[in-house]
């Protein structure tokens, strides 16, 4: 084993133990994770298969391979959390919302409130 | 043109004006819709300095998010706001003094005939319109172009912000967008609810003002990245 082999390892040892914390509940999130952990560890103890791979897929170099499935990888990634910012951004809203609503004050009675 | 101190008691009418981090201009819109009669709403969005001191004098309802969420967002509270008060017709209107209160009762004509839900205001229309910026025309353009795919409806102008809603259409009408979609995303609120909807001419003032506090060029790009999403995740 070399070393970028150890270093690449222990990232992806890291990682995937954050993420089994965190998404305990999401099957299908989990499911992917797993998938996707298993084919670092696969192509990162035997490097060579990724090359083997390639060819059968038209692309020269296993690196590039890799490189290119990190790039839709990357944007399936982006994609869900934006998903995700978008869904905290409307819950956000509706707290601020009701909270103004709440608070409005009526002509005549424009006191200074604790809006601060 | 009709006096506006003359508009029929018997509708109640409010206009909802968002206003963020505005000062002397929004109070000169004030005083200058004030005389219609009109209920306003002054929907604070989160100004960093709370307008409510500045806005004292004025008789008027004040609501205030806690931090800044966007045009659409203010909106949609304002629009919340004004149900409780049933109101027949709901005028929006820009804060920066880009519109005037004496194109509202234009604007309210066709609600009133029962001719449409919902009348969007159009600086294209308008042959009194001083000549629009050229880059915020191809930007203008380019916006109804992209409205009209996203859609289908093809309209004169886009994101100009005074429009007036009938009570139908204000009970129909959700703005999930915060920031500046929600002008598109109204149209395609119309198409869904089958809403009637009419443009009527309005004048749009271009002062170095409301220029800064416009929207930018680049703000557009932002806008088309938001209706991508919006389709995205509906």
């Amino acid at each position: 084993m070399t070393g970028i082999q150890l270093v690449l390892l222990t990232g992806v040892a890291f990682i995937s133990l954050y993420f089994i914390i965190r998404l305990k509940k999401k099957l299908l999130d989990l499911v992917l994770l797993a998938a996707l952990i298993l084919a670092a560890v696969i192509f990162i103890i035997w490097p060579d298969l990724t090359t083997a791979l390639a060819k059968k897929l038209g692309v020269g170099r296993g690196a590039d391979l890799v490189f290119y499935l990190s790039i839709l990888i990357f944007w399936f990634v982006v994609l869900k959390l934006y998903a995700r910012i978008r869904q905290l951004e409307k819950s956000f809203s509706q707290i601020i919302r009701e909270d103004a609503i709440t608070k409005a004050s009526a002509p005549g009675v424009n006191q200074p409130t604790d809006h601060e | 043109m009709q006096d506006l101190l003359h508009t029929p008691p018997k509708h109640k009418i409010v206009v909802i004006i968002p206003a963020y981090n505005e000062g002397a201009v929004l109070i000169s819109v004030i005083k200058e819709t004030l005389p219609t009669g009109f209920v306003i709403i002054v929907v604070d969005d989160g100004s960093d300095i709370p307008l409510n001191k500045m806005l004292q004098p004025y008789p008027l309802f004040y609501i205030r998010h806690r931090a800044n969420l966007g045009q659409g967002a203010a909106l949609q509270t304002g629009f919340n706001f004004a149900k409780k008060l049933n109101p027949d017709i709901i005028i929006t209107m820009d804060a920066d003094g880009q519109h005037h209160s004496s194109s509202i009762n234009s604007m309210i004509e066709p609600l009133l005939t029962n001719e449409a839900d919902i009348v969007l205001g159009s600086r294209f229309l308008s042959p009194g319109q001083t000549s629009v910026p050229i880059m915020k025309k191809v930007v203008l353009h380019t916006a109804r172009l992209i409205n009209y795919i996203f859609s289908g409806l093809l309209l004169s102008d886009a994101h100009n912000g005074l429009r007036a809603f009938n009570a139908t259409a204000l009970q129909k009408i959700t703005i999930t967008e915060n920031r500046m979609a929600h002008a598109s995303e109204i149209l395609f609120e119309i198409k869904k609810h089958k809403l009637r909807f009419k443009e009527v001419p309005v004048t749009i003032s271009y002062t170095a003002y409301s220029k800064k506090k416009g929207q930018s060029t680049w703000d557009s790009v932002r806008i088309l990245f938001d209706l991508i999403l919006h389709k995205l995740f509906k």
